[in-house]
């Protein structure tokens, strides 16, 4: 298979899923490759390395769609934005508990204990790190609220109406979310299951500063808040 | 000459109580040397092969022997701590108890057989063991027996006079590993600590020693922990949005289903959204049966908390009472993990015996006129102890205020077990109003059947709610975002100190109150009456905090809640005042000697109840005859050595926790 074609078969599959890459970006993949790959594990390549990207810059910005340039007006009650929009999650809050009892849970697990009931049970750490949140993840029942990124760098709260699959505190930093006739109301995208799938991936380094932040963030706001 | 049985109680009081119940009424000869010893001497017919004997009845005091190092160990500073873990111990009869010993021994000689009337549980067993030891190094050819009761009503005690049993020796075997654990660690930790702390301590506080137990730690690691939850609480704003409309002049208010959300913006938009739909829409409406079921039979730790609750008694007074009333034969043994009657006990006898009360008489006769039903079954079951139960009717003025009290609510408790559950009907209402759901709920109380004896069960019909039909629409009189704030949980109260160290394994359910109690006594907490800083009340692990304005969400209770499922609605239900339940705060003692050995290393810190917890399992192991005393006292001892020589080489950190706390130096 020649280059060109190549590039339009993966570009084809990416477009599939409302993700363009720019030229430059699939240039640079092409030539990472090594050659004789097979076409569906260079697809899945591809795929798997745009999720990892950070899309303001890899992502074509004459072809993928965006928000509005007033999206954050908040004068404007209701608007539908039609277009699939591939963005970014950059942050994402549990606002249904509140902020200390997520601390507090945060520090519990950083003693190596948990509670069954009244039970104090002591969590046997085997695995990696960054998996733990998954504990937290199950307790966290939402709603989530996220601030996300399309592809010019705009950037929009959004609130989980209803749940939206994936959607909690486990999810990556960086993982994209395909947006298809959401509701934008005072300026904040309105996510339900209809409107929003969670399409997946992580940026690495920004959630891996997210997650050692997260603690002192909580802490902060909480007291910002509790005066 | 007659053949003659050496029967051995606890206690004075039980040996009184079941010589009179054997012997009719027995003059009781005094012991030289002991003013409360008496033996009671009379004749009796055993079952066979013993048949018609004369009996000598007396009693110990509890444990009979001491254990402690040897006289060269006796010098704190002659050895280093850690060889606590491994020296030498020696039992021998506790110089107050040699009189008691002497009694034993002489009657011993001279009997056929020993009659042991200890306690029936583990501890009971154990002390079995001293007793048997004593006579049968007086009398090697002593045939050995004991008795199995459970309360010290007459036909129960006869009965179990002509059925003797076996010492159960693994239970006195969990017992032996538990006190030379007890021992060896406590002295260990207390030597350590003592020496190198209480020079530092010594200029502010005035202490003999700073004592360490290994159930008395994690019980003031449980009140520490609360400690810091309140101190460290940071208050946080919610908001809500609240629904009410009026119809038929019925006023009905609709909850969110979203309960509340921490975040302002949110709520402002979702607030908008339901106020620009206008109208309501009731989506579902649903009548139903409910029911509140009757509580389960009483257990000791059941009976502490409650005791607690609402009894206005710390719990070891509880305890305390519970066994006044268990020695005079009115209840029965007050120390059980079981909450499931025995098909075979007879309870309507019991209940019977309460139909002459004055105040619960009648609700007694009406269970004996058709309407007992058999009582709810929990989960646990020690095979030892029937749930707590009364035994005999007394009149609340022969006894003294606390055991009328205590009295009072096993005899309720214990009808309440053998009646109905209470019935109702609750009503559910679902709106939709934008895109969200408000729902609202009523309850109606059709017959409150237990309730009627069990006041310490809240269950109360609602305001009635006018009828809707779904698919109805409406426009809510009022719609209003409401704004509250979180409040900090409150001090460890006993009944949830209680709940935690049942949850955790501290202690034994006999012996919880007497941990509570020692670290009080060690100046490591204090406590005080609940209320003086109008908290709203609130289990301390919830979630989220006790929502200012709302009520303060109380969850299931306790044990055995579980198992049944779908048809019961609990809602409505509260507990009664809880005024008056002792709340603890701890000392700068003990909150430093806590973060300290936190500081040392969480996973295995001596404030934390893992250890003790095992430790705990083991000697349930031992009793069921999985694993050995010996080798759970040499695994046990291996495992907190390892935290001796980890505390010991971080004495620093330790050091640096009291500089903090107490001297207030920065550490």
């Amino acid at each position: 298979m020649t280059t060109t074609n190549l590039a339009q078969e993966i570009s084809t599959h990416l477009a599939s899923k409302s993700l363009y890459p720019s030229q430059g970006w699939l240039d640079g993949f092409l030539t990472s490759i090594r050659i004789g790959t097979a076409l569906p594990a260079l697809k899945s390549t591809a795929q798997f390395r745009i999720l990892a990207s950070d899309i303001t810059q890899t992502l074509d910005r004459s072809v993928t769609a965006a928000f509005p340039p007033d999206v954050l007006d908040a004068t404007k009650k209701e608007r539908i934005l039609p277009d699939p929009i591939p963005v970014q999650v950059l942050d994402v809050e549990d606002i249904g508990r509140s902020r200390w009892s997520q601390v507090e849970a945060i520090e519990a697990a950083e003693r190596g204990e948990t509670t069954k009931g009244k039970e104090i049970i002591r969590v046997v750490q085997s695995e990696e790190q960054g998996e733990r949140r998954d504990d937290e993840a199950a307790a966290s029942g939402g709603p989530h609220k996220v601030l996300v990124q399309d592809v010019r760098g705009s950037q929009v709260y959004g609130i989980e109406m209803f749940p939206v699959q994936g959607m909690d505190l486990s999810m990556g930093i960086g993982s994209k979310l395909l947006l298809n006739n959401v509701v934008l109301a005072r300026g904040v995208l309105l996510l339900d299951a209809n409107s929003t799938t969670v399409v997946g991936g992580r940026i690495a380094t920004m959630h891996e500063a997210w997650k050692a932040g997260r603690k002192a963030r909580l802490k902060k706001a909480a007291n910002e808040k509790g005066v | 000459m007659a053949r003659k049985i050496l029967c051995v109680a606890e206690k004075p009081s039980i040996a009184k109580a079941v010589a009179n119940h054997l012997g009719g009424t027995v003059q009781p000869r005094n012991v030289p040397g002991l003013p409360w010893l008496k033996n009671y001497e009379f004749t009796y017919n055993f079952s066979q092969p013993w048949g018609q004997c004369n009996v000598v009845f007396t009693s110990v005091a509890g444990h009979i022997n001491s254990n402690d190092f040897g006289p060269e160990y006796k010098n704190w500073n002659s050895c280093p701590p850690v060889q606590m873990f491994d020296a030498p111990i020696r039992t021998f009869v506790d110089p107050e108890k040699t009189v008691i010993a002497k009694n034993i021994e002489m009657h011993a000689r001279t009997s056929m057989a020993l009659y042991i009337w200890t306690d029936c549980d583990r501890e009971g067993e154990h002390i079995g063991t001293e007793i048997r030891s004593i006579a049968m190094k007086a009398n090697s050819k002593l045939e050995v027996k004991r008795a199995k009761f459970s309360n010290i009503e007459r036909a129960h005690i006869i009965n179990a006079s002509q059925h003797p049993v076996s010492l159960d020796e693994r239970q006195a075997n969990a017992v032996a590993a538990r006190i030379e654990l007890d021992l060896r660690i406590g002295a260990a930790f207390t030597r350590l600590q003592t020496l190198q702390l209480k020079s530092l301590i010594d200029p502010v506080q005035e202490l003999k020693v700073l004592s360490y137990g290994s159930c008395q730690f994690p019980t003031l690691g449980f009140v520490v922990d609360r400690y810091f939850r309140v101190q460290n609480f940071v208050p946080e704003p919610f908001w809500y949005i609240k629904v009410t409309h009026v119809k038929m002049d019925i006023k009905v208010n609709f909850n969110w289903k979203r309960g509340h959300l921490f975040d302002r913006m949110a709520v402002i938009i979702i607030y908008e959204r339901c106020l620009d739909a206008r109208l309501a829409e009731v989506i579902k409406t649903q009548k139903k049966p409910t029911s509140k079921w009757k509580p389960l039979p009483l257990t000791t730790v059941e009976l502490q908390k409650l005791g607690s609750r609402f009894l206005r008694m710390d719990s070891q007074t509880v305890m305390k009472t519970a066994e006044d009333l268990y020695t005079k034969g009115w209840i029965s043994y007050p120390r059980t993990e079981t909450d499931q009657f025995d098909r075979g006990i007879d309870l309507k006898r019991i209940i019977d015996k309460q139909t002459r009360d004055n105040t619960w008489g009648p609700f007694a006769q009406n269970l004996m006129n058709g309407n007992f039903r058999q009582p709810r079954n929990g989960s646990h079951n020690d095979k030892a102890h029937p749930p707590i139960h009364p035994v005999n009717h007394v009149v609340g003025s022969q006894l003294s205020e606390n055991e009328r009290r205590v009295y009072d609510f096993v005899v309720r408790r214990f009808l309440a077990c053998c009646s109905e559950d209470a019935t109702g009907e609750a009503t559910d209402i679902e709106i939709q109003y934008g895109p969200e759901i408000f729902h609202t709920h009523g309850l109606t109380v059709l017959q409150r059947n237990y309730l009627d004896v069990y006041p310490f069960d809240k269950w109360e019909s609602s305001q009635e709610l006018p009828p809707f039909t779904v698919g109805e629409t409406f426009t809510p009189t009022e719609a209003k975002m409401v704004d509250g704030k979180t409040t900090a949980p409150g001090y460890l109260t006993e009944p949830e100190l209680i709940a935690l160290m049942d949850a955790n394994g501290i202690g034994t359910d006999a012996t919880m109150a007497e941990h509570i109690a020692k670290i009080k006594e060690r100046q490591y907490v204090m406590s005080q009456t609940k209320g003086s800083r109008g908290h709203t009340d609130n289990e301390g692990d919830e979630q989220d905090h006790v929502l200012v304005g709302r009520g303060g969400g109380r969850g299931g209770r306790g044990r055995g809640r579980g198992g049944r499922g779908g048809g019961g609605g609990t809602t409505g239900a509260r507990a009664g005042a809880t005024s008056g339940v002792q709340e603890f705060i701890p000392t700068t003692l003990g909150v430093a000697l806590i973060e300290g050995y936190d500081n040392v290393g969480f996973e295995t810190s001596l404030g934390k109840p893992f250890l003790r917890k095992e430790m705990e399992l083991q000697m349930k192991a031992i009793c069921e005859g999985r694993t050995t005393r010996n080798d759970v006292v040499q695994s046990s001892l291996d495992q907190y050595r390892e935290v001796y020589i980890r505390t010991q080489s971080q004495m620093n950190v330790l050091k640096a926790s009291i500089r903090k706390y107490i001297l207030g130096q920065n550490g």
